[in-house]
């Protein structure tokens, strides 16, 4: 040790930089072990950013993009060119905003299930319920509205079930209406979602202690009263956390479900943002046009996150970004 | 360092994803002849007419397997859906596909992509391509570009202002004749009366039946564009045809589609009026054309607006035998429209794609199609159009084409007869071509036998399907032997010059302005002719004409107006020309 320290001395420096050394060796395997999001980041965020430049040429199929010409602000000028164009596109922001909020008013749906679930005593028949409330998740929009379709169209079971009791003359129109489209889009997605939605509560309630409850039964507490001073609290933490998520997925509200519903009838209510995309870009030929309006999406979001923010500050007294 | 390798080997890997994505075909034309060599290939054919999607099995196919080496490989935008999505992905991606069927109003674009083969460098002994030059060069001219790059589907020899049609036209009111019959005869004076026919004849068939779900009318939504198919047959019972876009027109006579009393408007009044009285199927409007065409075939619908619906789905021999079927209804002021034969084809082409291999063989190939073996072979159907294998399906009898008795199995009764072993097979039904194309009218003259290519107007088929559904619609139709004969004896029909017209291409703002539109009326028409009551129809009509005015109708009006008068001036000219030839 002495030899050591005598051949070379190490000074406070020296270790100084050797540790430098080591932590910046540390930080880059550190950084390589991102590497691979940041890449993902960059190829599935940032990358497809570039497909922007689509909405300032006139691009159409099977012109190259560098052959197209350059038109500027033209779609965005189209998209607030009158008020008709105007209305409509606030009518899909407006069904966009509707269908999200109602899905987050009734996020607290899986709590309640689950909570039932758990009360349940008879573990064959939790099971049963557990499994066939989740199966539906795993069913494609595609497949689910097959299942609609032959339930509920004009010729559907259900119309004929009612015709031949006689308590309807002619059939309900349950698909092509332009009646409660939110609403009726709500109940199937909470069908299709609220089994799966559970399951993340279920694991919390098994999280919880049991002591917790044994105390309370010691105490007196009646079966209400244990969900409602230990069950509940214990899942709100988690509720939050999935509500953060939910919000956050706010204009993400998916588009296979409305696509696969929509018709002539309820076009008008069922069109969600990006949805509307689709129908623009894809159906209509105007690729270009459908561009400008998706950018729309970016630009309410980054509006929100604002909006957040400032409701964060003034309420917890911090920012978030 | 290990780590570093995975870096670097993802990095690699997400640059060659880039470099995948970012790589375009350049757009290449070549003009030098390729060989052939001579194996057997898989062809994949863009259709926009097909309605089957994948590899064919069926006597076609083997047909065309045996004699081009050619496997088809089916793409069909009508199966798949969605619209545009298939073209505009396919073209985007460089390859459209190895044969090409799809409007002409994409022929500009496609040559300028070097998406489309020039033909020229194959076209030595080509005889049928060359004998309707005027349709190679209608598609030359739309290229914009020196070159042969297809040919219009559809094209005649005939004059443009002879019918397009045989025995049938394309589109007149067909009614159920045996419960017409029933209900004795009463006169059909106008839409309002054919209504209370319909009304009378729903009743009859229903109590005849005993079942309640027969509706005289039922409607399918596949076949809508930027306005309302079903409607907008309508316009062919007074000589309206849609013209261009939004703009219908009765000769000289221009119509804006959404005027409270243009002619659709008037044909979606039709149809809520039948609304109204309970003749419209309430599954209209969601069931498909598949699922239409199995109620005609079980006679849960009483009214068509087209002969190969009505007619094609219902009188099989056993039921004209029995004096059922569907027949032309005398609708006292009608007066038909009817599609002049077009010299240089219709709005349809056919092209080589520029990556296809082969070219050779595909030209040779194309140009079977437009001979008299290919018009007789390729458009087949399982009833009423061409007379299939010559040898097979019909035979020349003392100098006149007549059916076989295999021909007659074939056509007449069904068509689920077994096509012999060297056919490979199958029944006639199933392996008729997937291709759906109309090279040539089908009512052209033949000049391997003189006669017609569609087996219907043959002396020796009209002999055979005199039926006595046939026999009683004649005797009360003044005698008329088809209802082509007794539209011309009366009068009541009107003959749209067959013009080979394609607009110039709108500008994007127009395009898009388009789509819009047409989602806003295609969409309302469904509502309209639902509606429930007359004040909520005109209700409905008030707001889609506000809104699509809003969304800039009136400025696509303009363009598709202009665009309507050239088509008729173009038509003008071509009838001109024709009487001077004469």
């Amino acid at each position: 040790m002495q030899n050591v320290t005598a051949d070379q001395p190490i000074t406070d420096k020296e270790r100084q930089k050797r540790h430098q050394k080591a932590a910046a060796k540390r930080g880059k395997q550190m950084w390589l072990l991102l590497a691979p999001f940041l890449i993902l980041v960059v190829l599935f965020s940032y990358l497809p950013l570039f497909g922007w430049v689509y909405a300032f040429f006139d691009y159409e199929p099977p012109i190259p993009l560098s052959q197209s010409e350059f038109v500027g602000l033209q779609w965005f000028k189209m998209m607030v060119q009158n008020q008709t164009q105007m209305h409509q596109i606030f009518q899909v922001l407006l069904n966009t905003f509707a269908m999200s909020l109602l899905n987050i008013v009734t996020s607290f749906f899986p709590v309640l299930f689950a909570i039932g679930l758990n009360e349940i005593r008879n573990k064959h028949f939790k099971n049963i319920i557990q499994t066939l409330t989740t199966l539906p998740n795993f069913i494609s929009w595609v497949l689910v509205y097959s299942i609609a379709f032959a339930m509920f169209s004009s010729g559907g079971m259900v119309n004929d079930l009612l015709q031949n009791l006689h308590l309807i003359t002619e059939p309900l129109k349950f698909l092509d209406s332009d009646s409660h489209v939110w609403l009726k889009m709500l109940l199937w997605s909470t069908w299709k979602g609220l089994g799966w939605g559970s399951i993340i509560y279920l694991a919390a309630i098994t999280g919880i202690d049991p002591e917790l409850y044994e105390a309370g039964r010691v105490d007196g507490a009646n079966r209400l009263q244990l969900i409602r001073y230990i069950t509940v609290p214990a899942l709100m933490p988690t509720y939050f956390v999935m509500l953060m998520l939910a919000v956050s997925n706010f204009l993400n509200n998916g588009m296979d479900q409305y696509f696969v519903f929509q018709n002539a009838f309820n076009q008008t209510h069922i069109q969600v943002l990006d949805l509307y995309v689709y129908n623009v870009g894809m159906g209509q030929n105007s690729l270009s046009y459908a561009t400008a309006i998706s950018m729309l999406k970016s630009l309410v979001s980054v509006a929100l996150l604002f909006i957040v923010n400032k409701v964060s500050q003034k309420t917890r007294g911090e920012s978030i970004i | 360092m290990n780590k570093k390798r995975v870096l670097y080997t993802l990095v690699a890997a997400s640059a060659l994803l880039l470099a995948a994505c970012s790589s375009n075909s350049g757009s290449k034309t070549t003009s030098k002849a390729e060989k052939d060599d001579g194996k057997m290939m898989t062809v994949t054919v863009y259709d926009d007419l097909a309605n089957y999607q994948g590899t064919p099995k069926g006597w076609f196919e083997k047909y065309v397997e045996k004699n081009f080496k050619i496997k088809l490989n089916m793409v069909a935008p009508n199966v798949a859906g969605g619209g545009n999505t298939l073209y505009d992905t396919r073209t985007a991606a460089g390859n459209l596909g190895d044969i090409i069927i799809t409007g002409t109003n994409h022929v500009a674009k496609l040559a300028k992509a070097g998406l489309l083969t020039d033909m020229t460098p194959y076209m030595s002994g080509k005889t049928y391509l060359k004998k309707y030059k005027g349709a190679t060069d209608s598609i030359t001219k739309l290229a914009n570009k020196k070159g042969i790059w297809g040919i219009n589907s559809s094209v005649s020899s005939n004059s443009p202002t002879t019918p397009s049609e045989g025995l049938e036209p394309t589109t007149a009111p067909y009614i159920r004749w045996d419960l017409y019959k029933e209900i004795g005869y009463p006169k059909i004076k106008n839409t309002d009366d054919l209504i209370n026919v319909l009304k009378k004849m729903q009743a009859q068939a229903r109590k005849d039946e005993g079942k309640t779900d027969i509706y005289a009318i039922s409607l399918f939504k596949d076949w809508d564009s930027t306005i309302m198919q079903n409607a907008g047959q309508n316009l062919a019972f007074y000589g309206y045809e849609v013209n261009q876009g939004f703009v219908l027109s009765k000769g000289n006579k221009y119509q804006s589609v959404i005027d409270s009393n243009s002619q659709y408007v008037k044909g979606l009044r039709f149809l809520n009026k039948a609304k109204q009285a309970g003749l419209v199927d309430p599954e209209s409007t969601t069931q498909n054309w598949d699922t239409l065409y199995s109620k005609y075939q079980n006679g849960k619908v009483l009214f068509s607006y087209w002969a190969f619906q009505g007619q094609g789905a219902y009188n099989t021999a056993a039921h004209t035998a029995a004096g059922k079927g569907f027949e032309l209804a005398p609708l006292e002021n009608a007066k038909i429209y009817s599609v002049g034969s077009m010299p240089d084809g219709n709005s349809t082409f056919i092209g080589i794609g520029s990556k296809a291999k082969n070219k050779a063989r595909l030209v040779k190939f194309i140009n079977w199609l437009y001979s008299p073996e290919g018009v007789q072979v390729q458009q087949a159907q399982s009833t009423g159009y061409s007379a299939g294998i010559k040898g097979l399906t019909w035979k020349m009898q003392n100098g006149k084409p007549v059916l076989t008795a295999f021909g007659k199995k074939a056509f007449l009764e069904g068509g689920t007869v077994k096509m012999p072993a060297e056919y490979g097979g199958g029944t006639w039904k199933d392996g008729i071509s997937t291709l759906n194309f109309v090279a040539v009218n089908q009512y052209d003259k033949d000049p391997s036998t003189g006669y017609k290519y569609g087996y219907v107007t043959w002396p020796s088929v009209l002999k055979l399907n005199a039926t006595k559904l046939s026999k009683d619609w004649s005797e009360h139709m003044g005698g008329a032997t088809s209802s082509m004969d007794y539209l011309t004896k009366n009068n009541k029909l009107l003959v749209g010059a067959g013009v080979s017209y394609t607009a110039p291409e709108d500008s994007s703002q127009i395009s898009t302005m388009r789509g819009t539109i047409g989602t806003q009326v295609k969409n309302t028409s469904w509502k309209l002719a639902m509606a429930k009551s007359d004040s909520e129809f005109n209700s409905l009509l008030a707001g889609m004409q506000k809104t699509v005015k809003g969304l800039g109708y009136d400025q696509v009006y303009k363009v598709d107006l202009k665009n309507s008068k050239a088509k008729n001036a173009l038509r003008a000219k071509l009838i001109k020309q024709y009487k001077e030839e004469k």
